[in-house]
């Protein structure tokens, strides 16, 4: 039983999760101008946190296997369900359990960020971009095929922290995710407008200029890369957590890469507010292209499945022939109010004798 | 050790990833687009001979050429419509990278449908492609591997006689080395340009249609061996097409057979980390020689191998 019409959830949760890792794409592809083409990486590396973390530390607390027994598929859904009664009754439990993870995973989203920018320094344009791509891949591999980790190609259940809130689990997680996705938009974009974003865009239109004026661009793109992937982290642990399980063939780079990318480039690269809107849009979209397949299955020839990948690839074929800009093109950033840079402008025209 | 057959399949399935990656450094190095839409343009390819095969019956190499030249067309589509209007508007390598990936899910999204459109009014198997056994055998070893081989030596001696020894080779070249410079002598970069896709995209079809024998295939077979197309072009040196299928043979072998004998050493869980092999191939040759194969100075190369043996102090 839910208030909020299924269709509307299912959008508002694929909204709050796409936003975040847009957000996260915008800051390293949109404001720093790097090939980003590895997003899967710290996407999958948040979604092992949540799948191989939070029910290990629990089953240790409560005395159940947690080694790599815990990720297979004969145990672990014994395991999780009876750590799920334990956090049924234990709300307190539950939302330590989910912030420890959600930290955590941004910690090793980060050093995963930090080994993506040791090539990004060096390397540049379609280099840079397989080697991230290939990355991606070679983690997603690993994890679907090393099953210790979180049970290869079976998967694991992650323990639910939202189970204590009753028959309204779905509504209430989706309102967790959202607002921590306009969290993560506030955040975002105060760091865009910051002395920090300023020089990533700078970074991007010319590297040459930026050094000139003393800003290190290997320093700058490490921190871009830290930054992004942990943020990106955060949205793959929250996907997880809401979904209540962890398999790896869910992370591949078409839907985790690729997706945000035409979500980005739809909306507005380098603009948040324009990501808003494209992540929107396209969710909105393709919901309802995955909804009404059932309508237009008699008339083609074909399952009308596929014409989300045709929708997307032609939104990117277009967006970047005929508005490259995006829906929201890129402003320039005004750091302090227009009102306030008037007064500057008039004491500095005023002559010292009336001044004084 | 290994069985040839193993040996006979690894070199087909080298042959058709080196005509591949061939094509992705043609078309990297004329438009400095690195092209994403390669793997659907492969799948196309497979395709292709599939369904002429399942339809019109006789031997699949029949279907080769149409494969090219079905694939080549597709690519001068694609340059035509959306990578020469882009490159004309100064659009950046990342913007095109991204571009071509939009019209990979396409392309992608039009195999889905073939394929349904071809379960569904023929009764065929379209999602698993497995033309093995319309080829013949010779000694014990599939025809495909004589075949492939033929191929790639034929089309790479061809591709050297028509860059160096034809005009039109010439003024691809001059295109490649400086564009704005060719026009100024009257060469049309467009012209070299749809060459380029049509040859590239020809090359892909063609290595699609090869793998189609040498592989069992389905509508993402190409979104799941790009990376090794990437690979070697990567360890070819991306600026030569010569080191490309160099690259190719040796990750295609590599993959093929490497994973096998490591398998034998260690067991069979190793098999499903195949898809590994050419990523660390590639990540071997970024960090080491970033200019692939074809940068290195072979002859200077050779003299430090004798020399190390002879003299060491001077």
């Amino acid at each position: 039983m839910e208030v909020i019409p299924p269709i509307v959830l299912y959008i508002l949760v694929d909204f709050s999760v796409y936003l975040i890792i847009t957000l996260s794409l915008n800051m390293e592809a949109g404001y720093a101008g790097l090939p980003q083409f590895g997003r899967v990486l710290s996407v999958i590396t948040g979604a092992l946190v949540a799948g191989a973390i939070p029910g290990r530390i629990l089953a240790l607390l409560y005395g159940y296997p947690h080694g790599a027994e815990y990720a297979s598929y004969e145990f672990n859904y014994r395991i999780v369900n009876e750590l799920n009664i334990i956090l049924e009754q234990s709300p307190l439990l539950s939302i330590g359990v989910f912030l420890l993870t959600l930290i955590m995973a941004m910690m090793l989203g980060a050093a995963v960020g930090y080994v993506t920018s040791r090539p990004a320094i060096r390397l540049k344009e379609a280099y840079l971009g397989i080697t991230l791509l290939a990355m991606g891949d070679v983690v997603m591999l690993i994890s679907l095929y090393y099953s210790p980790i979180i049970g290869g190609t079976t998967g694991v259940m992650v323990p639910d922290p939202f189970r204590w809130v009753g028959p309204y689990r779905f509504t209430a997680a989706t309102l967790v995710l959202l607002t921590l996705s306009i969290v993560v938009l506030i955040v975002v974009e105060r760091l865009t407008k910051s002395p920090f974003g300023r020089a990533l865009r700078a970074m991007r239109d010319s590297e040459v200029a930026i050094t000139v004026y003393g800003r290190d661009i290997a320093r700058l793109r490490t921190y871009a890369l830290i930054v992004g992937a942990s943020i990106a982290a955060l949205g793959g642990a929250l996907y997880t957590f809401y979904t209540g399980g962890c398999i790896a063939s869910t992370y591949t780079r078409l839907t985790w890469t690729f997706w945000p990318w035409a979500f980005m480039m739809l909306g507005g690269t380098g603009n948040n507010v324009g990501v808003v809107l494209g992540v929107l849009l396209f969710v909105i979209v393709k919901t309802f292209i995955v909804t009404y397949r059932g309508v237009l299955a008699p008339y083609v020839p074909f399952d009308p499945v596929w014409l989300e990948y045709t929708f997307v690839g032609m939104a990117i074929i277009l967006i970047a022939m005929f508005r490259p800009q995006g829906i929201i093109p890129e402003r320039p950033i005004f750091t302090i109010a227009r009102k306030k840079i008037e007064r500057i402008f008039t004491t500095l025209e005023t002559p010292e004798e009336i001044r004084a | 050790m290994l069985p040839s057959i193993a040996i006979a399949k690894a070199v087909a399935y080298a042959d058709s990833i080196a005509l591949m990656a061939a094509g992705i450094t043609l078309i990297y190095m004329c438009t400095r687009t690195f092209n994403f839409a390669h793997a659907s343009f492969v799948t196309w390819g497979l395709y292709v001979v599939y369904a002429m095969t399942m339809l019109q019956g006789g031997s699949p190499y029949y279907y080769l050429p149409l494969a090219f030249l079905f694939v080549g067309v597709l690519g001068v589509a694609v340059y035509m419509l959306v990578i020469g209007p882009l490159m004309r508007r100064g659009a950046s390598p990342t913007t095109l990278m991204m571009t071509t990936l939009g019209v990979d899910l396409v392309l992608l999204s039009t195999i889905q449908m073939f394929a349904d459109f071809l379960t569904r009014t023929y009764r065929l198997y379209a999602r698993r492609v497995v033309l093995e056994v319309y080829d013949f055998n010779t000694l014990g070893i599939p025809g495909i591997t004589y075949v492939s081989l033929i191929i790639v030596v034929v089309l790479i001696a061809a591709i050297h006689w028509f860059m160096v020894k034809t005009k039109f080779g010439t003024a691809m070249r001059a295109t490649i080395e400086n564009p704005d410079l060719s026009s100024v002598l009257g060469i049309n970069p467009n012209v070299v340009y749809i060459a380029s896709w049509f040859i590239g995209g020809g090359l892909a079809g063609l290595g699609g249609g090869i793998a189609s024998l040498a592989i069992s295939g389905d509508p993402t077979i190409g979104s799941r061996i790009i990376v090794s197309m990437f690979a070697s072009s990567i360890v070819g040196g991306l600026y030569s097409v010569y080191g490309s299928v160099l690259g190719g043979l040796l990750i295609g072998l590599t993959e093929y057979l490497g994973i096998m004998l490591l398998s034998t050493q260690l067991g069979g869980w190793i098999l499903t980390y195949r898809p590994v092999i050419p990523l660390i191939a590639m990540a071997i040759t970024l960090l080491i020689y970033p200019r692939g194969l074809a940068g290195i100075n072979w002859g200077k190369a050779l003299l430090r191998i004798k020399s190390l043996g002879g003299r060491t102090w001077k």
